[in-house]
């Protein structure tokens, strides 16, 4: 009875929210963003600019659930690669072989995720220091060697035979959405949008309040009689579980999963787009993953291009430059892209309306 | 039989001693940064990935100077980017902890796609030093087992670095300075020490070893920029094992683990053997997160 009348009264709250919201300069910004990425699938049918959407709103809620986890909590993990993998592999394997639906293979994976990370994730939470950076980091590297080790694989076929796991090449050929994308891109855009909504939600609930709190000051937190474990951990499994959505999203749109997921690149990835947009601001991960994946793709076709390769040599690789970018924002706008930019953009609104 | 069984352990052995030889270089520098200043550098790995490609250059390049310039620039080239990490990029970010980790995390990428583009991205092999300097045979065999000079070499120069080091920390005015830092950097301020040099000597002392490391190791193991993330990993596992800014902790967690994986690659599964980092890691945060040696206040 209590947990309904509490639903109940958090859903007036969000409503009374959203109308103030709106009518405030970032909510119409947003709102109109949201708009344009809703009906962009009916503009075009163009699978290369629809395909570059979908990462870049697959990013979002992975960099979302990084910033969720840094910016809120003060947990920074390198191993963000683990949950985007584990929960790949497994959407992958049971939608190919077990032939669940891709809605219940996703919460599947997602789960497996969490489960996975809370093996190195528990017992460095409880502790001080580096040990949650550089375990999860560990992990997400020994399972990529696990992954694409041949022998391993040559072993899964013989104990399972018609299935496939480990190895080199992934699971392949997961065709699921493929004859509409339009459809495809609808559903990545929904789960973006509650992802981003439930996370700036939550984290002004009272759970995000005392999240905060350990964020600041863990042992002032512990002195208030907080169980700061069990909050961290709380916040590592939803952090987990967010970007398990998105590894599951990201067999979809690969339509299959290698073990380069594991690499170290892909928690860089988050961290780029989540310190770009600034971190803790879970809404700025959207702007971050816009600009990663679109400056990502105009230096790959930079660097296809002969001519230009030939003047400036291989410098336009992404990686390379986002890792500069990365660094600059960190040691010069600590606060990302997104309050400057929203300043900026209103300061010229009003100027144009002659405010 | 038995001379299959004794064949079998003298190879385990000398490998595991030649790891674990490489591994303390690296633990060591690594422990260090962490023990003087809490900094948590996730670019230990590209300082092996500078030297092995600057080795790997130079001995490739140039034939007869090659190998004596490649050791000059390498040990010089990786010395001097430890220091400029702590000045350009550490120091200014020393009061976030967490920036310190983020921007040694790019700049491990910077350097690892840097060489990957200045050089290639795919392995090579560096030649073996002693046949780059015209001898007709690289290993001598003992009990059937082949031992290669290079092998002889990590030993000593690895062993003589360990000992050198200890000694520089215990006795030097530098290395009092630094231990004084590690104890308590804000006393050792007010002592008229300067934290931030030391700091760097600290970095540089780190990278210098790294450099060692990726030297000897040079024509045992592969050049390729991913190198280094499995560098950091070892590094990682041996100094939870042994105790987080422990120097003796470091070295004898090194010795353990290459042990560990090494026995597991041969006498039980390969596949095992690259699980054991990940296995340490968790036991020693289950059972004793401060580690062999680690002192009371980190857990």
């Amino acid at each position: 009875m209590k947990k309904r009348k509490d639903l109940k009264t958090v859903l007036n709250d969000f409503k009374s929210y959203l109308r103030f919201w709106i009518k405030t300069f970032r909510g119409q910004v947003t709102v109109l963003c949201l708009i344009g990425l809703a009906i962009l699938p009916f503009i075009t049918t163009n699978t290369y600019i629809i395909g570059i959407f979908n990462t870049f709103m697959i990013y979002t809620i992975f960099a979302a659930s990084w910033d969720f986890l840094a910016g809120y909590v003060g947990q920074v993990s390198f191993g963000h690669a683990i949950f985007l993998g584990v929960s790949a592999y497994v959407t992958a394997f049971t939608v190919k072989f077990f032939l669940f639906p891709w809605w219940f293979a996703l919460i599947l994976g997602a789960f497996f995720a969490v489960l996975f990370g809370l093996i190195v994730g528990v017992p460095s939470l409880r502790l001080k220091g580096p040990y949650l950076a550089l375990g999860t980091l560990s992990m997400s590297l020994i399972l990529y060697e696990l992954f694409k080790m041949s022998s391993l694989g040559l072993l899964w076929e013989a104990t399972f035979p018609g299935t496939e796991l480990f190895g080199t090449t992934g699971i392949g050929q997961i065709i699921i959405f493929t004859d509409i994308p339009q459809i495809f891109y609808i559903v990545i855009f929904i789960i973006m949008c509650v992802v981003v909504v439930f996370l700036t939600h939550f984290v002004k609930s009272n759970t995000g309040t005392i999240l905060k709190a350990i964020r600041d000051d863990e042992t002032g937190a512990k002195a208030s009689g907080i169980n700061t474990t069990k909050y961290k951990v709380i916040a590592f499994m939803i952090s987990g579980f967010i970007a398990g959505i998105a590894g599951g999203l990201f067999t979809f749109r690969h339509t299959g999963v290698n073990p380069g997921i594991f690499q170290p690149l892909y928690s860089f990835y988050a961290i780029i787009m989540a310190a770009l947009g600034g971190i803790a601001t879970i809404s700025g991960s959207a702007l971050g993953a816009f600009i990663f994946v679109f400056l990502g793709e105009i230096l790959r076709l930079l660097g296809d291009n002969p001519n230009i390769t030939g003047t400036i040599g291989g410098f336009v690789e992404p990686i390379f430059v986002f890792s500069i970018i990365l660094i600059i924002i960190i040691r010069f706008a600590e606060h990302g892209l997104l309050k400057p930019a929203l300043e900026r953009l209103k300061s010229l609104w009003d100027l144009i309306l002659g405010r | 039989m038995t001379q299959k069984l004794i064949e079998d352990l003298l190879s385990f052995l000398v490998s595991a001693v030649i790891q674990g030889s490489i591994y303390s270089l690296l633990a060591l520098g690594f422990s260090l940064v962490y023990g003087v200043g809490g900094i948590l550098n996730q670019a230990h790995g590209a300082f092996y990935v500078i030297a092995t490609y600057i080795m790997y250059v130079f001995i490739n390049g140039l034939a007869g100077v090659g190998f004596t310039l490649g050791l000059i620039f390498s040990l010089g080239i990786t010395t001097i980017i430890g220091g400029l990490i702590y000045l350009v990029l550490i120091k200014p970010l020393k009061e976030s902890h967490v920036s310190v980790v983020i921007v040694t995390f790019a700049f491990a990428f910077f350097i690892e796609y840097l060489v990957g583009i200045l050089v290639d991205r795919i392995p090579h092999k560096i030649e073996d030093y002693f046949i780059y300097f015209g001898a007709s045979e690289r290993f001598f065999t003992v009990f059937g087992v082949d031992i290669q000079y290079q092998e002889i070499l990590i030993f000593i120069v690895a062993t003589l670095l360990v000992i050198l080091i200890t000694l520089f920390i215990k006795k030097s005015k530098l290395g009092k300075s630094i231990r004084a830092v590690a104890q308590d950097s804000e006393a050792a301020e007010l002592m008229g020490i300067n934290v931030d040099k030391i700091l760097a000597y600290t970095l540089m002392i780190s990278a210098f070893l790294a450099a060692i490391a990726a030297i000897i190791n040079g024509p045992l193991g592969t050049v390729t920029p991913y190198a280094g993330w499995p560098i950091l990993i070892n590094s990682f596992a041996i100094v939870v094992l042994g105790g987080l800014g422990s120097l003796p902790g470091s070295v004898l967690g090194a010795y353990i683990l290459a042990f560990a994986s090494r026995f597991t690659q041969s006498f039980i599964n390969p596949i095992f053997g690259a699980l054991i980092p990940i296995v340490v890691i968790v036991i020693m945060l289950i059972i004793r997160p401060r580690g062999i040696f680690g002192k009371k206040e980190i857990d």
